[in-house]
């Protein structure tokens, strides 16, 4: 096939996307520090991002994701500002959770006087340099552009909670948060991964979550994606799992005026166990994509996804999720659970797939999209309740099956007030009173 | 006797262009229980459903006085503040919203609207418990979600144990003994009757009499073809038990 590459509507060319690639190379080489990722590492991923170049137009992965800003948004990241960047960033901080120990990082970098010390955090550990396909293109950018790590190993039990706050400095430049998670066998980690930003920063944020779940070894991870209203987010999350691992991961996609979630979770132990829960909440003319690849590589592996999503206004949120279960993967046990609900206009396209190339598979998938239920407003009206409490608790009732089985149960709280929050109205936290 | 707390005059009632109730007449003073009976399709559930405010139902004449005010130009939620309750024929479920929650909305709405504080959370879950015991459910009942998973007969109890709690003062039931075993039917009844006082009224909306065995009403009426085709005392309901609805049907026509 030879048709003319056309680029995604509204975003700019190829070779314009290459030139502002290599300019923004110029402006962060004496940004860039290579104990955190070598030389090598950085301009290997610079290469394949240049190849990669941007998503096309027949590309369907990315037919949601909204990447017009491209052609405006800075690329190079923020330069550092010893001193004025703690202060900045104070301010965004949300209250402490319990019992958690805390790294914040601002703008990309870590910020020790804004941190508890966390002997787990190991700047010096050998990076887990993830391989890439075309479809997490733009985690290259991060491997290439990432002016801090939060680089963890884990052995025994850990309650973490990593900040990455945004302020985009003077010039509205990029940030590249970045973490890298390796839990040795046996080891237990409650993780809350919070992304936050100030409020009217309009800039990217390339995120590249890199996580690895040793044998038998529990990963509680929430990631609380909660951007201004003007940030662009470009979110890469690659999850391992090895024998009889456990990872209950659930992502809240709460801010951002556009977002993409790219994420693979590789299933490569026997036994592996994969619990994965999101929650998508948008109005305005926002836009909230996720891809998601589920892949089933060994025997008994289990996989379960619920998400589910609210738009209103004009906002377009989109979830593709593919579950594959090839001829290893004998024995597994794969569950889809996507709905959206149309509270008011908005768009949601809901895309699950499943590929199974062995027997003995047990697999179910569901999407369902639609407005909210008559007979449920009137019923709730004639007990009384007004219009805009009544669409509130429905809407609230919609999502909560994506975060009840949330554990640790003071992290399920906080996330539940975040979403109620999220939510606009004050009565789902009336339901958690 | 009493200014009537509910009176309907000439009441037509489209749904989708095609009448469903073809003048309607009928009041209901404070401290009485009216049964509505009819067969099925005669307009039964139309009525419960538009002086409850369900959307769908266009009045095209006629006039529903509401303890002094215009009923129909009340959205269903005020309706439901004053003291109007409607029990479902089939109540929805909605699983994520918790029996408990739901109650005490409904309850704090209505404080609101009297000019009332709202009921404290121990104030109100004594209460709830007593109400629920009076209607033998377990109080497991008030942590699950809003008639999630509840069998038929469930559903009801839960109906009149909402209405219990709300103490409204008109309760329309719309075919709340529809479904229900001979036990079950008893509870209910005995649910209803605790309601009854000087006060309140009751419409009750049958097919069947079995339920009026239980909870004795004042006056009966026919609905036949969307209209009331013939109105009297308990014992009529006993004659349309012997007779049927098509001799009155036929005199309708």
């Amino acid at each position: 096939m030879n048709a003319v590459a056309k680029p995604v509507p509204g975003s700019m060319s190829n070779a314009a996307y290459e030139q502002r690639l290599r300019d923004a190379v110029m402006d962060a080489a004496p940004l860039l520090n290579a104990r955190l990722l070598p030389v090598g590492v950085r301009s290997a991923a610079l290469n394949k991002a240049l190849a990669a170049g941007l998503p096309q137009l027949r590309d369907d992965l990315w037919r949601y994701a909204d990447l017009r800003f491209l052609a405006s948004a800075a690329l190079a990241p923020v330069p550092a500002q010893p001193g004025a960047l703690a202060a900045a960033i104070q301010p965004l901080l949300p209250p402490r959770l319990t019992g958690y120990t805390r790294l914040v990082f601002g703008d990309g970098r870590l910020l020790e006087t804004l941190s508890d010390s966390c002997p787990a955090l190991d700047a010096a550990a050998t990076p887990l340099v993830p391989e890439r396909t075309r479809h997490e293109r733009f985690g290259w950018l991060n491997d290439a552009f990432a002016t801090g790590v939060a680089r963890l190993e884990a052995a025994g039990t850990l309650q973490l909670e990593v900040i990455f706050a945004a302020t985009h400095g003077a010039s509205r430049q990029a940030v590249y948060p970045r973490l890298e998670l390796n839990l040795a066998a046996h080891a237990d980690v409650v993780l809350v991964e919070r992304h936050v930003g100030s409020t009217g920063a309009q800039g990217l944020v390339n995120a590249a979550v890199q996580l690895h779940c040793g044998p038998a070894s529990r990963l509680r991870h929430l990631r609380w994606q909660a951007l201004g209203e003007d940030a662009q987010l470009l979110d890469t999350v690659q999850l391992a799992l090895d024998r009889d691992a456990h990872c209950q991961l659930t992502q809240l996609q709460l801010g951002a005026r556009t977002a993409r979630t790219s994420l693979r979770a590789s299933l490569y132990g026997t036994g592996a166990s994969l619990t994965l829960h999101g929650v998508a909440i948008a109005g305005g003319r926002r836009t909230l994509d996720q891809s998601l690849l589920v892949d089933h590589l060994a025997p008994h592996a289990q996989s379960s996804q619920v998400f589910r999503a609210v738009a209103r206004d004009a906002a377009r949120l989109a979830c593709r999720s593919r579950v594959e279960a090839g001829r290893t993967a004998r024995g597994s046990l794969a569950l889809q659970s996507l709905k959206g609900l149309l509270a008011g206009g908005g768009e949601i396209d809901l895309r699950p797939q499943l590929e199974i190339l062995t027997d003995e598979v047990r697999a179910s998938h569901g999407a369902t999209t639609g407005a909210l239920d008559e007979n449920m407003r009137f019923y709730l009206a004639a007990r009384g309740l007004d219009p805009d409490t009544a669409r509130a608790l429905l809407e609230w009732a919609f999502l909560e099956d994506a975060l009840r089985g949330l554990d640790p149960p003071g992290l399920r709280a906080a996330a539940e007030r975040a979403v109620a929050a999220a939510l606009g109205s004050d009565v789902a936290l009336q339901v958690l009173a | 006797m009493n200014m009537p707390l509910l009176s309907i005059r000439n009441l037509h009632v489209n749904v989708a262009d095609r009448e469903v109730l073809r003048g309607i007449d009928l009041e209901l003073p404070a401290g009485q229980v009216h049964a509505i009976m009819g067969p099925n399709g005669s307009g039964k559930s139309s009525l419960s459903h538009v002086l409850a405010g369900k959307p769908g139902y266009a009045v095209t004449a006629g006039t529903v006085d509401w303890q002094g005010q215009d009923l129909l130009s009340l959205p269903p939620e005020e309706r439901a503040r004053d003291g109007l309750f409607l029990g479902f024929q089939y109540p929805v479920e909605i699983p994520g919203v918790n029996n408990a929650y739901l109650l005490r909305a409904a309850l704090n709405a209505a404080r609101r609207a009297r000019g009332e504080s709202e009921l404290d959370a121990f104030d109100f879950l004594s209460l709830v418990k007593e109400r629920m015991a009076l209607m033998k459910m377990d109080e497991a009942f008030l942590s699950r979600g809003v008639n999630e998973g509840f069998s038929g007969g469930e559903k009801k109890r839960n109906e009149i144990l909402q209405m219990l709690v709300l103490q409204p003062r008109l309760a329309i039931l719309d075919e709340t003994d529809s479904g229900l075993d001979i036990d079950a039917l008893k509870v209910v009844a005995g649910g209803i009757n605790s309601l009854r006082s000087p006060e309140r009224a009751i419409l009750l909306v049958t097919h069947y009499q079995r339920l009026l065995d239980h909870v004795r009403p004042d006056r009966v009426h026919v609905l036949a073809r969307g209209r009331i085709v013939k109105s009297g005392g308990p014992e009529l309901a006993h004659e349309l038990e012997q007779r049927g609805y098509d001799w009155l049907a036929e005199e309708a026509a």
